[in-house]
């Protein structure tokens, strides 16, 4: 990418404060509050049903907080629609992988670039020069971004037929295609056998060295949490248990107790 | 040959109008169960402007086209943000009071016994001139970024917002664009018979449509279009059996869908071929 992109990173500040929501009566998050600088890895870790992937819905516009603010670089992300959050910068990934079907490979990553395509409807039906250069502009960048995740050659074949840990590879290369400020994943290592994990850590590091964005990510393989993070925010029943430098996270009891439960 | 004429210019028309399911159904996931109402806005508001205004057919057609678009608009702008089954009810409904709405103000639309003396300007080089023009325009829609994210936002709405699609607009296009061109449709269809009822454009039109989409592959353009032409021209051609040819019809639609749930050409489109090839000569 541009020079700019590789110096220190301006941009991608995310902070989340107070943020509430509650589905009847399950309080799911419960003033949740975490924050990423510029260029950063935050792990967000927590026992099932904690609320993470709820407050990753909740950043992107999934669902509407109860109360609490999402500022990204100083805008308030609250009450903007879901498609709006993720043209400002707001990249992500899913839990139970959620790739295209009815397109190939090429096309998935384009999909997230198509957004900022400027030609219109007539250019679009007409196919007019402005169409084409821009959509082959597109491709060559889709392609890419397939290089860079490792699933070269891979174009045409259909998303639903590659191997569990290509299609994760996919998804993180449609993210990227968003070209994102920030990209959130959730549990991006979910699946993985040891060796793609891994290579997975490997990725992620050589991603976040080229586009110097900043990541949180919802993940439990501890290999990848502390591989990873710079920051790692712990949430349990809703709330923000503890925060800090990874080891010290670790070492703090009152972690090992919600997280592994008490040692006997 | 008259006969075969009159059956190809016909088979055309229909090939137009599931142009716009096909748009509506294969592109965007809806059920629109209404399509043929279009048809009628644009027939309807072709054929009284060309009577009562004496406009050139130019000039009616694309009043027609855009009269449908903009019943689409009216229809669209509140479907567009319901659920898939929901839309197929509304748009169900907006076709089916459409029908009573020419059936009841017989003074401008003739009521049920339908508008006569419509010009005769449509014949079969224009109409198949039509279905090209309109095949292009629908075939570089779907080969765009509108195509991509429709089919985006087909198979997976959340994620497809997560990539920054604005859904309901992309929606609202493609339904606005597949309106006019099935209204389109309509314009050829008035001129061509020179003659339009209500009854011609009920919901039975738009489900044979969404079967023609489904047998040639809710994802393929050109299923669409070759089971138009065949599912079409078949009632015609069985004309021999006559009191068996409902029946034929309903066994083949039945056996495909039944060995072929995809369709028959299930996301196959036949610009590939011409894309391998262009491939295999860059190798």
């Amino acid at each position: 990418m541009s020079a700019a992109q590789q110096s220190t990173p301006t941009s991608g500040h995310l902070e989340v404060s107070g943020l509430c929501k509650a589905f009847g009566g399950v309080q799911a998050v419960n003033g949740f509050s975490f924050d990423a600088k510029p260029g950063e890895i935050v792990g967000i870790i927590g026992p099932n049903g904690a609320g993470k992937t709820t407050a990753f819905n909740l950043v992107t516009g999934v669902y509407t907080p109860d109360s609490g603010s999402v500022v990204l670089d100083g805008v308030s992300l609250g009450g903007q629609r879901q498609d709006q959050i993720a043209r400002q910068g707001v990249g992500r990934t899913f839990q139970n992988i959620r790739l295209f079907k009815g397109l190939n490979v090429l096309e998935n990553v384009m999909t997230a670039s198509d957004p900022y395509a400027d030609y219109n409807f007539f250019s679009a039906v007409l196919a007019l020069p402005a169409k084409r250069a821009s959509d082959r502009q597109a491709a060559e960048k889709a392609r890419e971004y397939l290089d860079l995740v490792g699933l070269c050659g891979l174009e045409d074949d259909r998303p639903e037929s590659l191997p569990y840990g290509l299609q994760r590879k996919l998804e993180l290369a449609r993210a990227l295609a968003l070209r994102p400020k920030v990209i959130l994943l959730d549990e991006p290592a979910a699946g993985l056998n040891p060796s793609e994990v891994r290579e997975f850590i490997d990725l992620v590091k050589r991603l976040h060295e080229r586009f110097n964005f900043t990541i949180v990510f919802i993940e439990h393989r501890m290999e990848v949490v502390m591989n990873l993070s710079h920051k790692l925010f712990v949430m349990s029943f809703g709330k923000l248990l503890a925060s800090g430098a990874p080891e010290a996270v670790r070492r703090n009891p009152e972690v090992i107790e919600a997280y592994i439960g008490e040692e006997e | 040959m008259d006969y075969i004429y009159s059956i190809l210019t016909l088979t055309g028309i229909t090939m137009i109008g599931v142009m716009g399911t096909y748009m509506v159904t294969g592109l965007t996931g809806q059920f629109s169960f209404g399509q043929a109402a279009f048809m009628a806005v644009g027939g309807y508001v072709s054929a009284m402007l060309a009577l009562r205004f004496n406009l050139p057919f130019a000039a009616a057609a694309l009043a027609g086209s855009a009269a449908a678009m903009l019943a689409g608009l009216l229809v669209g702008v509140p479907t567009v943000r319901l659920r898939r089954d929901y839309i197929s009810l509304v748009t169900f409904g907006f076709g089916e009071a459409i029908i009573s709405v020419l059936n009841n103000s017989a003074q401008l639309t003739g009521g049920a016994e339908g508008l006569v003396n419509i010009p005769k300007r449509v014949d079969l080089p224009l109409v198949l001139l039509s279905v090209i023009g309109c095949l292009l325009l629908v075939a570089c829609y779907k080969n765009s970024k509108y195509g991509r994210q429709c089919l985006a936002l087909r198979s997976d709405e959340l994620a497809a917002r997560s990539m920054g699609i604005d859904v309901n607009r992309l929606k609202l296009v493609t339904f606005l664009f597949a309106s006019a061109i099935t209204g389109y449709a309509g314009v050829l269809y008035a001129f061509y018979a020179q003659y339009l009822e209500p009854g011609y454009f009920n919901w039975t039109v738009s489900a044979e449509w969404l079967i023609i989409v489904f047998v040639g592959g809710i994802n393929s353009l050109t299923g669409a279009m070759v089971s138009a032409l065949i599912l079409s021209s078949l009632p015609e051609l069985l004309r021999f059996a006559s009191a068996w040819r409902i029946i034929i019809y309903c066994v083949i639609v039945l056996i495909i869908i039944n060995y072929r749930p995809n369709g028959i050409f299930g996301d196959w489109e036949i610009s590939r071929l011409w894309k391998k090839s262009a491939k295999g000569e860059k190798a």
